[in-house]
């Protein structure tokens, strides 16, 4: 399984990474949806992508439809520090999954393993 | 007894006069009730009864001058009916004696028989005749009939005698003679067919014409006499007779006609004289008519009901004043409770604001506190995951720098908690010396995040020159917060929003907050600082913002202004004193 994982909080990012690696997932870390989107375009993939919702520039929202438009079969699952009902309600609309922060690591292993078996 | 004494006064005396909550002062749209009260019932009072008063002025002077006018009238016309009555009683028994000198001639009458023949005749018609004489041209007497024989007496140096030769007939002043009984004496001359002059002399008893004169009196105050051209009374005056039977008011001034005028008696107590210089046809008299009244007297009827007018007029004015208490007492009372109730609500709204401020505030930290525990928690699980995964941790530096990134996470959560702790405790009054520089950079940081994501450019320019302000931090603070909230919800992605202080004087800060936001229409920026003015769709604004923002700076006594243009942003200035005065409530 392969993933992608963008969050402006570069240590927080980093740490989740190792935690998913731990785990046996293969993470592909960003800290900005410019950077992801480049190496997206560079032809990179995934099965999955973590995407922080609120980042300085573009978003984890636009970042989710640029990433859709890429790979249409990609999956999205949003982290958001900012337990608001218009976060929660605009990824649920996405068609994606949605974790607040701080997270329960086994609730995303599952959520992952969900959707690569999907 | 006492408490309907207490409800009266109640409705007299207003209600603001008592004591009221401070704290809601700076939310009264009026703060000196009393003096609106006073000056209501001022303007009203002098309105209603200044007119009031200038007419009954006017009427009084009005009616006392008719009053003047009537009485020299009515004075004129008594002097003028009594002189006619006067002159008539002369005339009459001159023409009597003119008769006689005619119809019986010298010869006749120079047989004393047939003189007291003659005398007793006009007793018969007229009366009041003492006695006839008849005096030849020589000024001897030569008949006489009457009860004192003074036949052969010698008149020819006297002053009646030569006057009577002259003037063919004469009229004495009234004087007492021999006899100490006040007489007039007449004569007339007539021709002796020889062409010598002869005189009838009568003398007439004043009884009758005193009888004439006091016919005409018609009052208390009245007064009518006769004096000669020297003020010497003639007739008994009851009030103004001086020393020496001289008249006690000087003596009027010669005329044709009859005539009244105003002048003071002794006392200076005015009165209204109508007189007239008798004249017979047939001879010049001494007399002069005097008809006094005292004005006071003619005036008593007027007086009384000019004092019965006062009465009505103080009654008036009482009751006006007291509907006019009533009314404006009750009228100030009203607005008083309805500007209480919206000092109240005031009040009220700014505690709701500051409530939702704090909730606004606490939110904001629950976010920026987040980020850090997402931190530590992930920390956290992946050193419980080398714990659980891998055996080797021991005198790991992996692990050692890890455990500090929770140090470092937990401090960042100390120092968010701190702020909010620091920015909720200021709630309460109180002033001390502040940092603006600071308080600003405190606001912002609670934007920070925010502005970030939405790519606003936070601009800061607060000079080291801006001495330390003395003030309620909490106020301020939420003067800024309001001020820089109300920015970020007016301006789109990718604006910029630029905080400036300078001195507006030497004891005055002025702190403008600018943005490049959508700006307000000209209609809207006069109302900005009304309570419950919003534009934002229903159940997004309450519309409090601003109106509290303006309240809480003339609490610090400050001022605030809004400059805007639609579309190219909003500036508002706070204005400041540097030190707030410590006698003065905040």
């Amino acid at each position: 399984m392969k993933v992608l994982l963008v969050d402006d909080e570069q240590k927080f990012a980093l740490m989740l990474a190792k935690r998913l690696e731990l785990r046996g997932v293969e993470v592909d870390v960003f800290f900005s949806a410019e950077k992801a989107l480049e190496a997206a375009k560079q032809g990179l993939r995934w099965d999955v992508a973590i995407l922080d919702v609120k980042m300085p520039g573009v978003g984890g929202i636009e970042l989710k439809r640029r990433l859709g438009a890429l790979d249409p079969g990609m999956k999205f699952v949003f982290l958001t520090g900012h337990g608001s009902n218009t976060d929660y309600t605009e990824g649920m609309q996405e068609g994606a999954d949605y974790l607040p922060k701080p997270l329960k690591i086994d609730a995303l292993i599952e959520i992952l393993n969900r959707m690569t078996k999907e | 007894m006492t408490k309907a004494l207490n409800r009266m006064l109640g409705t007299l005396w207003p209600r603001f006069h008592r004591s009221h909550d401070e704290h809601m002062n700076p939310y009264y749209t009026f703060q000196d009730y009393r003096q609106i009260w006073g000056m209501g019932i001022f303007i009203l009072i002098t309105t209603t009864l200044l007119p009031l008063i200038i007419m009954t002025l006017i009427y009084y002077q009005l009616v006392e001058k008719s009053i003047d006018t009537e009485s020299l009238l009515r004075t004129e016309r008594l002097a003028s009916n009594t002189r006619r009555a006067v002159s008539y009683f002369l005339e009459e028994r001159l023409a009597a004696l003119t008769f006689t000198v005619n119809e019986m001639g010298y010869d006749k009458l120079n047989d004393s028989e047939a003189l007291a023949e003659v005398l007793r005749n006009l007793k018969l018609g007229f009366g009041g005749l003492t006695d006839l004489s008849v005096i030849a041209d020589t000024g001897t007497q030569v008949a006489y009939a009457g009860p004192f024989n003074l036949e052969g007496k010698d008149y020819s140096n006297q002053n009646w005698f030569i006057e009577c030769q002259r003037n063919d007939a004469y009229v004495s002043e009234i004087f007492s003679g021999y006899r100490d009984v006040p007489h007039i004496v007449i004569a007339v001359k007539a021709l002796r067919p020889d062409g010598r002059s002869f005189i009838l002399r009568a003398t007439l008893e004043t009884e009758r014409l005193i009888q004439t004169l006091s016919s005409f009196k018609p009052g208390e105050h009245a007064d009518i006499f006769l004096i000669n051209r020297d003020g010497v009374l003639q007739t008994p005056s009851r009030h103004y007779e001086g020393t020496s039977h001289r008249l006690s008011i000087p003596v009027p001034p010669r005329a044709e006609r009859t005539r009244s005028l105003m002048m003071a008696d002794t006392a200076g107590k005015p009165i209204v004289v109508g007189y007239a210089y008798i004249e017979t046809q047939i001879a010049p008299t001494p007399f002069i008519l005097m008809v006094v009244k005292q004005k006071a007297g003619m005036m008593k009827v007027w007086l009384d009901l000019r004092h019965q007018v006062n009465w009505i007029f103080i009654g008036s004015a009482v009751l006006i004043a007291v509907v006019i208490t009533l009314t404006s007492t009750a009228m100030v009372n009203m607005i008083f409770d309805a500007d209480r109730e919206k000092a109240k609500t005031m009040l009220m709204a700014e505690q709701n604001s500051q409530l939702a401020s704090i909730g606004q505030l606490a939110a904001g930290v629950a976010h920026e506190i987040n980020n850090p525990l997402a931190l530590i928690n992930e920390t956290a699980g992946y050193i419980k995951d080398l714990f659980m995964i891998k055996e080797q941790y021991k005198e790991d530096p992996e692990l050692v720098e890890h455990i500090d990134s929770i140090i470092e996470a937990v401090d960042r959560c100390g120092t968010i908690t701190r702020q909010l702790l620091g920015f909720a405790r200021h709630f309460d009054v109180e002033t001390q010396p502040i940092d603006l520089k600071h308080m600003v950079a405190d606001v912002l940081n609670f934007h920070k995040k925010e502005a970030e994501y939405r790519n606003i450019t936070l601009h800061v320019d607060i000079p080291e020159t801006i001495p330390l302000i003395e003030t309620d931090r909490g106020k301020l603070q939420q003067i800024i917060l309001n001020l820089v909230n109300n920015a970020f919800q007016a301006i789109d992605n990718g604006c910029f929003l630029d905080i400036r202080a300078d001195m507006a004087a030497p004891d005055q800060v002025r702190i403008a907050i600018h943005d490049s936001g959508c700006g307000i229409s000209e209609e809207h920026l006069k109302k900005v600082f009304e309570p419950f003015f919003t534009t934002k769709k229903e159940g997004q604004g309450t519309g409090l913002g601003l109106s509290i923002t303006y309240g809480l700076v003339q609490k610090l006594h400050g001022d605030i202004t809004v400059q805007s243009k639609t579309g190219e942003g909003t500036t508002f200035v706070v204005t400041l004193p540097v030190r707030i005065k410590k006698e003065s409530q905040i």
